[in-house]
């Protein structure tokens, strides 16, 4: 057994999908390659950008930021992350922490922006009501929200997200599975919003193997957050995850496929099946919102705060 | 014939129970998935193909969570 690219007899991966074997520093090169190709192929970056990494201090954003960092050295692109605090006790504080060195290790503006500052209540907080939605419904809106504010304030022009293959391909699935064809419009390396003042959001790591992402940072020895969100349950993504990757073992192709073949139908998708939304401004915080109300603040009226 | 298995807040010595045990046989035996976990023998990267030999130190490292 030796790297299928050097000779090398110490492999650290055998790649089910192409019985490629690959030692460490093929492997860190063959993902920093691949990476860099996704962003050319799929022009997420332009000269002089600004981009915004969404750092939660986990593998897929550190990542993210460190190969994202290659642009910066070369002077093609700026950096800046913010890193949001949902006031998730015994688990946030380490993320942030992580996230903090990594923006100080590489001299980059950063953001550190909590649920309690910005909303006056934590996710724990809010966990304790009687009849509230759901962890992730609030942690999701309210993030978004804070990020794509964050955007505006640091004066950036793209926001990177650390979304891997399997996120995007269970994304395609779920969303299929449930007929939402709406939310099927949206997905893909780079999504725009008609309102300008949602940033353009890019996903450098798409075609990267969620396991690949994990590999990459323990054999490059980055810093990372390896720990499950404590509201984490058994969610219909966690079913999809599990149906995709059993299906991965006897199919080691398929996810490359499945997002293959969504993105052979996207743009058809999106010219026949995407809505058109009003573009108005929240009544409560004067975020762009098609109703009177933004979702984050219809959250915080139902909550009280 | 022993090895030394680190994961999580396990620190244990475990009997190999023979000469061509592997690290894929030892996810098993934990009930664990090669999908989540990344291997080290003797602080190295390794595939999950590879035989554990004698005082080896094996480490686990849980890279995906569910959720």
């Amino acid at each position: 057994m030796q790297c299928s690219k050097c000779g090398n007899p110490k492999v650290i991966i055998k790649k089910e999908q192409s019985g490629q074997y690959l030692c460490k520093d093929c492997f860190i090169d063959s993902i920093e390659k691949k990476v860099i190709k996704t962003v050319r192929k799929e022009k997420l970056l332009d000269k002089g950008d600004k981009v915004l990494v969404a750092l939660s201090g986990g593998k897929d954003s550190v990542t993210t930021l460190e190969i994202l960092n290659t642009f910066r050295e070369l002077n093609i692109i700026d950096l800046c992350a913010v890193t949001v605090d949902e006031g998730i006790a015994n688990y946030r504080e380490e993320g942030v922490d992580i996230a903090v060195r990594h923006a100080e290790r590489l001299g980059i503006e950063h953001k550190v922006v909590s649920l309690k500052d910005e909303y006056g209540i934590t996710l724990d907080e809010i966990m304790q009501r009687e009849n509230h939605k759901g962890s992730c419904t609030y942690c999701g809106v309210f993030r978004r929200t804070i990020i794509n504010k964050a955007a505006r304030e640091m004066g950036a022009t793209k926001i990177a997200t650390g979304h891997n293959l399997d996120d995007e391909v269970q994304s395609i699935m779920m969303n299929y599975l449930e007929g939402n064809t709406d939310n099927l419009t949206k997905l893909g390396a780079k999504t725009e919003s008609k309102a300008e003042e949602f940033t353009v959001k890019i996903k450098p790591l798409r075609e990267i193997p969620e396991r690949e992402i994990g590999l990459y940072v323990v054999a490059k020895d980055l810093e990372v957050h390896f720990n499950g969100c404590p509201y984490a349950m058994q969610s219909f993504r966690g079913e999809v995850s599990e149906v995709v990757n059993q299906l991965s073992e006897k199919h080691p192709t398929i996810k490359y496929s499945t997002l293959r073949g969504y993105d052979k139908i996207k743009n058809v998708l999106k010219k026949e099946m995407q809505k058109e939304y009003a573009h108005g401004r929240c009544s409560r915080c004067g975020e762009p919102s098609a109703n009177d109300l933004c979702k984050a603040c219809s959250f915080l009226e139902e909550l009280g705060v | 014939m022993s090895f030394l298995l680190k994961y999580k807040n396990i620190n244990e010595k475990r009997e190999l129970p023979n000469n061509e045990y592997t690290i894929k046989e030892l996810l098993d035996e934990l009930e664990l998935s090669a999908q989540t976990i990344v291997s080290k023998q003797n602080g190295e990267l390794v595939i999950e193909d590879t035989v554990i030999e004698e005082d080896d130190e094996i480490q686990l490292v849980q890279i995906i969570y569910g959720g």
